[in-house]
């Protein structure tokens, strides 16, 4: 539940995927960002005063909405899952998460297991609290630790978790392709069975200390009770499918493909027992999910499920809910194409005469889009402007005092006219004299997206700046994608997307200088520098990394390659029969704190 | 007549061919392949290479053409890449769900176009005529989709009448319970998809009637004597039955193509959703073997319609 993972990126601009996190600061305490006054105010926890009522929670059942429009994959396991839905409908399991944390997300002691990291001998010894067990009686042990990198790893395997951080543990690599029978760097001091997994690494990171790092998988598999499916045909399996065990607070009664799960207590659980005796979440498309709210179908949306800034203006005011949010983990960015990825030696390479290689054009562009009108229009204060590439939920990282870039046409004018961009007739031509035309990529989206990439192209027009269309229209999000993460492309000069972030804020794995995924191919020194220093042996003093990362934000905003687009909301309505809702991170029983205090709806 | 269904259903294997093979290049040629856009932070881009290399994705299509076609002769559709489930699998579970709505709903749609037809015809001109045109013409005329945002907006959630999401309760446990909770999931888009889609049976079965009920059998039937309601029984509505009938051939292909609306409006997992999901996610496994199936039932509504039309009319007969 609190290791919150990335799922699926290759969302449209403001459709935002949240990973699947329930939790954050302590009830009532709310989470604000002071780049823009368009944003509401939201609290992560609904105070709910009220007695509980044990009848209702013995014989009502807590109704939860997932809203998608299409039926969920129903692969139960975090391993081989890479969708958000799928990890929503299988929730209450607890998704098997080994530790808990707090609110930054930072790993705690009193979860399934406990973690302790050696810097010296570069090993993370997890051991397993002593009443862990699976659903089915059996109990947790270090080889279900290990068995997870093992269903990842298998050259045979159909999950995509597999980060390049894990070729920092010992023989891991060696397995991953397949020269090796199991990985050399897990050791089990009192044996397989046991409780105690050691991993074994070349390198330690700080960012290890943070559920959702991209070194240590933060969830378990049950190997006895997997180990004769063969990993390849792990996630068709009825183990993974249709009677999967899990070691959080409930227990699957049933799951109707596509449809819906239904849940109760787990009676094997390690924690607090959940007072809920019957969980339902039930898939309800987008089109009606506003309507279904407000007729009482549902208790809550399932923290983490897509609502938008329009289902926000129609729900706020709904008798007998309350809405209740903290900032996503995710945000909507611009990227600028400035060379290409080189495949032989698998860096990026900056093309310093690329159309766009000129920061004060593309600051220009950034200046010149009028992004707090639009979001106080469209947004409904659910989305608001972001002002640096670090979202507000990561507290203590996230650059409040950013500027980013607000309307000033001013001064977008003033940085073209500085740069040489001159006016010629309508439009402004390149500082050598030829013809400026600028290709403007994004992915199709909703009617309320497509008007918002028309002012952006409108706004751009008013400093004089001849941007279209790439194609003449937004393109199909396979064809988007298909174009960005071609080695080299010229058909994309600026494009809008979005990112979901696993809940360790690192982000080399996008803007590196060997990402893949930094499809505007930004490389500087200063860039590599800086994101070094975010995990070097320094930053394991947390102040430090916290430098570096304000830093890191500063000089992305000076450089503009990539700028920060728009932050909203993970909010969800709940009704208020229901007690001990929080979302926050820190909440490390979202479940089994819930209650009812009516066996009806508010 | 069996001699020529032998004949036709040979025909059929090298359009079958034919088929596959432009299905198979067209889905290759869309932009993308079922791992485009699936990028995250933390996982790495090489990973992505390697399940490409593993599903062999980087052969030329000649070859993954040849895969495909040997392993569907195993009777292996391949596993869905979206799913990880083995197409067959899955695309069995969505035509259940598709299979029961749409007989639901033709049953419903037959059951109220016919007498609504019927009568029509028999009435024509006169203001009951006047009035079931009309309310076929407004019905064809809304779009679906606005009638079940409607339909379930007033029965599901003012009403109360009838569920609003799937197509089986996730509290039914017993046979009987499953059964009845189905069919009621059922009833709303069904009766909404039949009350919507009278448009042709009326209005063909309509003019039939009107156009036999000026024959001459009817004439000299009537000059017999023959009761009034005996002629429409018996004589002109068999007649009039024609038409209707090379329909139901096709009706038949029609029943496991599902309907994208009714599917995403009511979450209910069909046929419809998982064609334009298997497209849009390039689940290249799925879009060819639904396009392949799609393909082959028309083939077969086709021989169907003719077989129906043939029986119906002794004077049809196939050479």
């Amino acid at each position: 539940m609190k290791d919150s993972k990335l799922r699926k990126v290759a969302v449209a601009v403001t459709t935002l995927l949240v990973a699947g996190t329930l939790g954050a600061c302590s009830a009532g305490k709310s989470s604000s960002s002071s780049s823009s006054n368009t944003q509401v105010n939201l609290k992560t926890a609904y105070n709910n005063t009220g007695k509980v009522d044990q009848s209702a929670n013995k014989n009502s059942t807590l109704k939860v909405a997932e809203p998608n429009d299409s039926p969920f994959e129903g692969i139960s396991d975090p391993t081989l899952s890479s969708n958000q839905e799928d990890f929503d409908v299988f929730s209450p399991s607890g998704a098997d998460s080994l530790f808990n944390v707090d609110k930054n997300y930072k790993i705690i002691n009193g979860g399934l297991a406990n973690l302790k990291l050696d810097r010296k001998a570069k090993t993370a010894t997890i051991t397993i609290r002593k009443n862990a067990k699976w659903s089915n009686g059996m109990p947790v042990t270090a080889k279900d630790v290990e068995y997870a990198y093992e269903v990842i790893a298998n050259p045979k395997t159909t999950s995509q978790q597999y980060s390049s951080d894990f070729n920092a543990i010992k023989g891991m690599a060696a397995y991953h392709a397949g020269k090796a029978k199991t990985i050399s760097g897990f050791s089990y001091p009192d044996g397989q069975s046991g409780r105690v997994a050691v991993i074994h690494f070349s390198r330690m990171s700080p960012s290890m200390q943070y559920s959702g790092n991209t070194f240590i998988w933060g969830t378990v598999e049950p190997y006895e009770y997997i180990k004769n499916v063969p990993i390849a045909k792990l996630a068709s399996s009825s183990q993974v499918r249709k009677n999967p065990i899990f070691t959080g607070p409930y227990k699957l009664d049933k799951v109707v493909e596509g449809e819906s799960t239904s849940w109760s207590p787990n009676k094997y659980y390690y924690g607090k027992k959940p007072q809920i005796q019957h969980i339902v979440i039930s898939v309800v498309s987008s089109s009606n999910i506003d309507k279904a709210i407000q007729s009482k179908k549902y208790d809550f949306v399932i923290p983490g499920g897509v609502l938008h800034g329009t289902d926000y203006k129609t729900l706020k005011k709904t008798k007998g809910y309350q809405i209740v949010g903290q900032p996503a983990l995710s945000y909507d960015y611009f990227g600028f194409n400035l060379g290409y990825y080189d495949t032989k030696t698998q860096k990026n390479v900056m093309d310093k005469n690329s159309k766009m290689a000129n920061p004060k054009l593309r600051q220009a562009m950034m200046y010149a889009l009028n992004l707090d009108q639009l979001n106080k229009k469209f947004g409904n204060g659910i989305v608001w402007r972001a002002n640096t590439l670090i979202p507000p939920i990561f507290s203590k990282y996230y650059d409040k005092s950013a500027k980013g870039f607000p309307l000033n046409i001013k001064k977008a004018n003033k940085l073209l006219d500085e740069a040489g961009y001159k006016k010629k007739g309508k439009w402004r031509v390149q500082p050598n004299g030829k013809k400026l035309t600028i290709y403007f990529g994004v992915m199709q989206g909703t009617s309320t997206q497509e008007a918002e990439y028309q002012d952006y192209l409108q706004q751009w027009h008013k400093i004089g700046l001849h941007v279209v269309f790439t194609n003449g229209k937004p393109m199909e999000m396979n064809s988007f994608y298909d174009t960005l993460e071609k080695p080299k492309q010229n058909k994309i000069d600026v494009f809008a997307a979005a990112w979901g972030l696993s809940s360790e804020p690192t982000p080399t794995g996008i803007y590196g200088e060997d990402a893949t995924f930094n499809m505007g191919h930004f490389v500087s020194k200063k860039n590599t520098k800086l994101m070094n220093e975010m995990n070097s042996s320094k930053a394991w003093n947390t102040a430090y990394r916290v430098k570096v990362f304000k830093e890191w934000q500063e000089y992305m905003n000076k450089e503009a390659a990539y700028a920060p687009g728009s932050f909203s909301y993970d909010w969800e309505p709940v009704n208020k029969r229901v007690k001990g809702f929080d979302v926050s991170p820190a909440n490390n029983n979202f479940w089994s704190n819930l209650a009812f205090t009516s066996s009806d709806m508010k | 007549m069996w001699k020529t269904i032998l004949r036709r259903i040979l025909i059929m294997i090298p359009e079958i061919i034919l088929l596959s093979i432009l299905v198979f290049l067209l889905a290759k040629m869309m932009p993308g392949d079922p791992f485009t856009g699936s990028i995250n932070p933390r996982s790495s881009p090489s990973q992505i290479h390697h399940l490409m290399k593993l599903n062999g994705l980087y052969d030329p299509w000649y070859q993954q053409y040849w895969n495909w076609i040997v392993h569907l002769f195993h009777g292996n559709l391949g596993e869905s890449y979206q799913y990880h489930e083995p197409v067959a699998n899955l695309i069995g579970q969505r035509a259940e769900n598709t299979l029961w709505l749409s007989l639901f709903t033709m049953i419903m749609t037959y059951l109220i176009a016919l007498p609504m037809g019927m009568y029509a015809g028999r009435h024509e001109g006169q203001l009951s005529d006047t009035l079931i045109r009309v309310y076929t013409y407004v019905t064809y005329c809304i779009p679906f989709f606005v009638i079940l945002i409607i339909g379930l907006w007033i029965f599901g959630y003012v009403l109360n009448w009838f569920p609003t999401t799937g197509s089986v309760s996730a509290t039914a446990n017993s046979g009987w319970q499953i059964l009845l909770s189905r069919i009621y999931h059922m009833i709303l888009p069904g009766l909404l998809g039949a009350l919507f889609s009278t448009v042709n049976i009326v209005q063909y079965l309509r003019s039939e009637v009107i156009d036999a009920k000026h024959s001459d059998y009817v004439k000299t039937a009537r000059a017999k004597g023959v009761p009034e309601k005996q002629i429409y029984r018996h004589h002109i509505f068999r007649n009039s039955l024609l038409p209707i009938a090379a329909f139901g051939g096709y009706s038949i292909t029609g029943l496991l193509n599902g309907s994208i609306f009714t599917e995403s409006i009511f979450s209910y997992p069909g046929m419809g959703l998982l064609f334009i999901n298997s497209i849009s996610y390039r689940d290249y496994t799925v879009i060819t073997a639904l396009v392949l199936l799609f393909g082959i039932l028309n083939l077969v509504g086709t021989l169907l319609s003719d077989i129906i039309l043939s029986l119906v009319d002794p004077r049809i007969r196939i050479k």
